[in-house]
């Protein structure tokens, strides 16, 4: 058993540092610094509502950016073990195929989660700064279930890289996440107006994707609308741990059967 | 008592329509160093991850330490080399030390001092806090060698270990493998420079279009046409087969 743990540990400290010490992961991060920053200090003629519109602009780009650093981190794991022939010695040694996939994948999560928790930790001190109510349980909600949304599309880019080519992978997720974001509470809206294979395609499509607006509260962070009943909040934490432990089971079986 | 330490009995693996080995036979005692031969296409790299349970085969079995290649246990007992590999390149050589430590279930005490004992036997020392995307092709191979031999292997396979090596590390790595043999250790290669090999090897196995041609002591197919290897294997490739 320990040495299954120090095994995975290898993994997920190798994954870090891989994200840690990318120049472009940096440049990115300066960059959403350099935005959020100003918009969630902004206090446009101190009118309330238009403070909250930008706090919210600001909780929508930390979105973007967990997205873009999900599918980046999510989408090498595995192909540029490839592409450098690292995944031979590494798989001579002795390490399962499925403590590999876990552990990497663990490492690419823990990856995109410190740099999540940085943001919402800067956001909630510049919320405190304007007098805001910052360590609610809306606060402890919203960032549990968007650490969630980030495993899921670590899990997804994990997935794709293994049926696509990479750049085919990210494009497709990064289209697909922000559709369902902002659209998928309308599929059912949808549904109901078109009939024949359109209908069924529409359904089948709703019920198969991934809900990632399950996992959006900023409205009632910045509206302080409060949290969700905690049997919601932990029906979309079944969803999102169910959802990506389906992709993480598929991803495995795909690695089986890869030719090397 | 059997003593060897892999065992390939009558394997074919084909990929698709084509077939990379067909029905080798092979085996390797204990403390011996072969050379694996062939031109390219051969099968020698098939052969080889076959061995370490990377790919398994279309029929016939492999048997390292008597067990599946594919078992933990006995992958923690071999140390492998792929042909070229480009090492995480955000690391330097002591955190890739350092994460296969990891890999293997070492604790980090062990993992350090062995580390130290391998940068010195590959003349990594100097170089050793430099990230690995700023080495060369021959000290990426010098890394590869270190993180074979960290678990200290019973067996240790290596595909094209001199590829990229200059002069003088050529001459530190004969004289790491001569030590290893002294401490009984298996050593299994591949590669095409016939001068290095017949300097290293007990035995060499040459392979043709999948097949095994020749399997035998290095002096016996010296003897056979009274000249250097190099012209024996040009030889034994010609005719097919010696055995």
């Amino acid at each position: 058993m320990n040495g299954r743990i120090r095994r995975i540990g290898a993994l997920v400290k190798l994954s870090l540092l891989e994200l840690w010490r990318r120049n472009d992961m940096f440049a990115l991060l300066v960059l959403a610094l350099v935005l959020l920053v100003p918009l969630s200090m902004a206090r446009p003629f101190g009118a309330t509502g238009a403070t909250r519109y930008f706090d919210e602009a600001a909780l929508l780009l930390v979105w973007g950016y967990s997205l873009f650093i999900s599918l980046g981190v999510g989408g090498r794991l595995f192909t540029s073990e490839f592409a450098n022939r690292t995944v031979y010695p590494l798989l001579a040694k002795p390490v399962s195929r499925g403590e590999l996939l876990l552990g990497k994948y663990l490492g690419a999560v823990a990856a995109a989660w410190s740099a999540l928790a940085f943001f919402y930790a800067l956001w909630a001190v510049s919320s405190a700064l304007r007098g805001g109510e910052c360590l609610s349980v809306c606060f402890f909600q919203a960032f549990v279930l968007h650490a969630l949304f980030a495993a899921l599309a670590v899990a997804a880019a994990l997935c794709g890289s293994f049926l696509f080519t990479p750049s085919a992978s990210t494009t497709l997720l990064a289209i697909l996440f922000p559709a369902m974001f902002f659209f998928g509470r309308r599929l059912p809206e949808y549904a109901e107006n078109v009939s024949g294979a359109l209908r069924w395609l529409v359904d089948a499509f709703y019920w198969v994707a991934p809900h990632v607006e399950f996992f959006d509260m900023r409205q009632r962070l910045v509206h302080g609308w409060g949290g969700v009943e905690p049997g919601v909040f932990l029906a979309v934490v079944g969803y999102g741990v169910a959802y990506s432990a389906v992709l993480l089971l598929f991803t495995g079986i795909l690695f089986n059967r890869k030719r090397l | 008592m059997n003593d060897n330490v892999f065992e390939i009995n009558n394997v074919s693996r084909a990929f698709g329509q084509v077939t990379a080995v067909d029905g080798l036979t092979l085996s390797l005692r204990k403390g011996e160093v072969t050379g694996f031969l062939g031109t390219n296409g051969a099968g020698k790299t098939t052969t080889i991850k076959m061995l370490i349970g990377l790919i398994r085969p279309t029929s016939g079995t492999v048997r390292l330490f008597g067990r599946d290649p594919v078992e933990s246990s006995v992958r923690a007992r071999i140390g492998y080399m792929p042909e070229m590999a480009y090492y995480y390149p955000f690391l330097n050589v002591r955190e890739l030390l350092a994460f296969y430590g990891g890999v293997c279930g070492m604790d980090g005490k062990s993992v350090k001092s062995r580390t130290d004992e391998l940068l010195e036997a590959v003349g990594l020392v100097d170089a050793a806090k430099r990230p690995l995307k700023t080495y060369s092709k021959g000290m990426l191979q010098r890394a590869g060698i270190a993180q074979a031999l960290l678990n200290d292997p019973d067996l240790l396979i290596l595909d094209e270990p001199f590829t990229g090596l200059d002069p003088l590390a050529r001459i530190h790595f004969r004289e790491l493998i001569k030590k290893l043999r002294e401490k009984g250790k298996s050593i299994f290669f591949s590669s095409h420079e016939l001068g290095e090999t017949e300097l290293l090897c007990d035995s060499v196995a040459i392979m043709k279009k999948g097949h095994c041609i020749y399997h035998g002591p290095v002096d016996r197919l010296a003897g056979d046409g009274g000249g250097n290897l190099e012209r024996l294997f040009l030889d034994v490739l010609e005719k097919g087969g010696v055995q």
